[in-house]
């Protein structure tokens, strides 16, 4: 007999549940943690964020019978509990690649993150993880240089390297800031920063900053001989002048730009990727943002899905948290997206907080920057745990030493290289770190007096966002 | 609150004088730029300014960095940086105001 149309509403599970798929090695998975409306089976709802964030629809309509659903459609295929947490449970979706324009993590977000979170049937919904199939990562155009390139291009190898946010973030005029940069860039930093804040306002506008800030550049280069760069942040009200100030940036031998890519938009920071990548420059990401998605550990998006977007979206710098110091960030979530940042294959790891296998094909890695609230007394810490492919970045730990900009950025780029020198000998940094310091101190007023400056701080905040094993 | 159009005074300064201008003022002593019992209370902006640009000029001199200062000048330096920040712990300051913005 032939298919008619019947018109009404049927559950979700009937269409959308199948406990018995196996997922394909060309699927994008994706793990929901749902927290349901009450008396809402945990089947029905885990079964309707794959068909609200697939090809289903509220109500069965005529033009189903037009596709091939069954090919199309998201497929619940795993429910399994939170630990420690018995209001919300993890659902775990196929999606068939077809569904997503290649190269798109836009398209992507629009489907997984769209019109479902505000579902009735649900109380609460966060995207915890996608695992993005190789065959879609490779039709992506991912970070514009990589990590080596960068190294190659900038000549720094062996070390983490430094960098430091302007202050005060509003308000200097653009020569003032150019001095600020060429201090602190001179004093041992390799990098310095605009602030996410600054675009193009009325007191500094962008062209100004960038002919200053390149002057800085010059010179600190021509009396260190050391190659230098500052992200001039691009990221403007429309990608046309975007793209107007990142020409701008490589016409005057800028090495670097900045974009944050959650505010300026995934389309904007893909098509800026992509010119870095064909122009040779590097584009440094802030994540300005995130935490509005983040934050929430029952609702919205976690970071290491905000990672993965970046990574194929595009950019060679990310903003990933510090582990230590006073701002927000459990050790292994924060251990976990940096792996998913760097490396080129994460094996799944639940005391990370990964619940897939991740391959990255042969796509470049996205070095981490470790950002807020940190000083030369995190530095052993910070090299333990970063690694050498990582900026490690001191905004009011530079710019705050007693002494001016130059001498914070001297006394950390003692520090660091200190560190890094004792490690190569096999010192337990987090161990030995204050004996380290103290003993590089003594060739360096700056580190000392930064080390009388910070030794009192501690910083002792809770993290709101932790993983789920150790809830409650 | 008006914004003041003249500078309090180093003496008069928040946080024990170990802000931007605080410290301007301390590198003008060392440099000899002014003489160290002037706080600059009540200049203006361009005066400040004037000053910051002469002080730049020194610490090029030594690639802006304390340990490139002959020695002289690096006792000096000590001297001064050190009573300065020893004033600012007592008025209340420490370095955790310094990563108070920070995100």
């Amino acid at each position: 007999m032939a298919k008619t149309y019947d018109a009404g509403v049927k559950e979700y599970r009937e269409t959308y549940w199948m406990p018995e798929y196996t997922p394909k090695d060309t699927d994008l998975l994706a793990c929901f943690k749902i927290t349901p409306q009450d008396g809402v089976p945990r089947e029905e709802v885990a079964a309707a964020v794959a068909a609200e964030s697939s090809t289903g629809t509220w109500t069965t309509v005529w033009t189903d019978l037009l596709t091939d659903l069954d090919y199309y459609k998201g497929r619940a295929y795993a429910i399994e509990d939170v630990p420690g947490d018995d209001t919300c449970f993890y659902a775990f979706v196929a999606y068939p690649i077809d569904l997503f324009e290649e190269g798109s993590v836009v398209n992507v977000l629009t489907s997984l993150v769209g019109n479902v979170f505000g579902f009735k049937a649900l109380r609460a919904l966060r995207l915890e993880d996608i695992r993005f199939p190789v065959a879609y990562v490779m039709t992506c155009n991912g970070p514009p240089q990589g990590i080596q390139v960068e190294r190659d291009l900038l000549n720094k190898y062996g070390r983490p390297m430094l960098g430091c946010t302007i202050k005060p973030k509003l308000g200097l005029s653009a020569k003032n800031y150019g001095r600020a940069c060429y201090e602190g860039l001179r004093g041992g930093l390799d990098f310095t920063k605009d602030d996410e804040n600054v675009n193009s306002q009325p007191f500094m506008r962008w062209r100004h900053r960038f002919d200053f800030v390149m002057e800085a550049i010059h010179k600190a280069e021509a009396e260190t001989g050391e190659r230098k760069g500052h992200y001039l942040n691009v990221t403007a009200p429309t990608s046309d002048e975007m793209m107007k100030r990142a020409e701008y940036a490589k016409e005057i031998g800028a090495p670097i730009i900045m974009h944050d890519y959650l505010t300026g938009g995934l389309s904007a920071n893909t098509q800026l990727a992509q010119w870095c990548q064909d122009n040779g420059m590097l584009l440094h990401i802030h994540r300005a943002m995130h935490a509005v998605l983040d934050r929430n550990p029952h609702h919205g998006i976690h970071f290491r899905v905000l990672t993965k977007v970046l990574r194929l979206s595009g950019g060679d710098h990310l903003h990933s948290g510090t582990v230590v110091g006073k701002l927000e960030g459990d050790r292994d979530a924060t251990l976990g997206w940096i792996d998913i940042m760097r490396d080129s294959y994460i094996k799944e790891d639940r005391s990370r907080g990964i619940f897939f296998d991740q391959d990255w094909g042969s796509m470049p890695g996205v070095i981490p920057v470790a950002s807020g609230g940190i000083h030369v007394w995190h530095m052993p810490a910070l090299v333990s745990i970063f690694g050498d492919d990582s900026v490690l970045q001191f905004g009011g730990g530079t710019l705050g030493h007693p002494w001016g900009n130059a001498a914070g950025a001297a006394a950390n780029r003692v520090a660091v290289e200190a560190c890094v020198e004792a490690r190569n000998r096999g010192v337990e940094l987090e161990k030995e770190g204050k004996d380290i310091l103290t003993n590089a101190a003594k060739s360096s007023p700056e580190l000392k007096a930064a080390m009388e400056t910070w030794k009192e701080i501690k910083f002792e905040f809770d993290t709101v966002d932790k993983l789920d094993v150790s809830h409650k | 609150m008006a914004k003041p159009d003249t500078y309090v005074g180093i003496n008069n300064d928040v946080q024990g004088g170990m802000t931007t201008i605080g410290k301007l003022i301390r590198d003008a002593w060392v440099f000899g730029l002014i003489e160290e019992t002037e706080t600059c209370e009540g200049w203006n902006f361009a005066m400040v300014d004037g000053l910051l640009q002469k002080v730049n000029t020194e610490w090029d001199k030594y690639g802006c960095l304390v340990s490139h200062l002959p020695e002289d000048l690096f006792k000096r330096h000590q001297i001064i940086h050190n009573k300065a920040m020893e004033n600012a712990k007592a008025a209340g300051w420490c370095g955790e105001v310094e990563t108070d913005d920070e995100k």
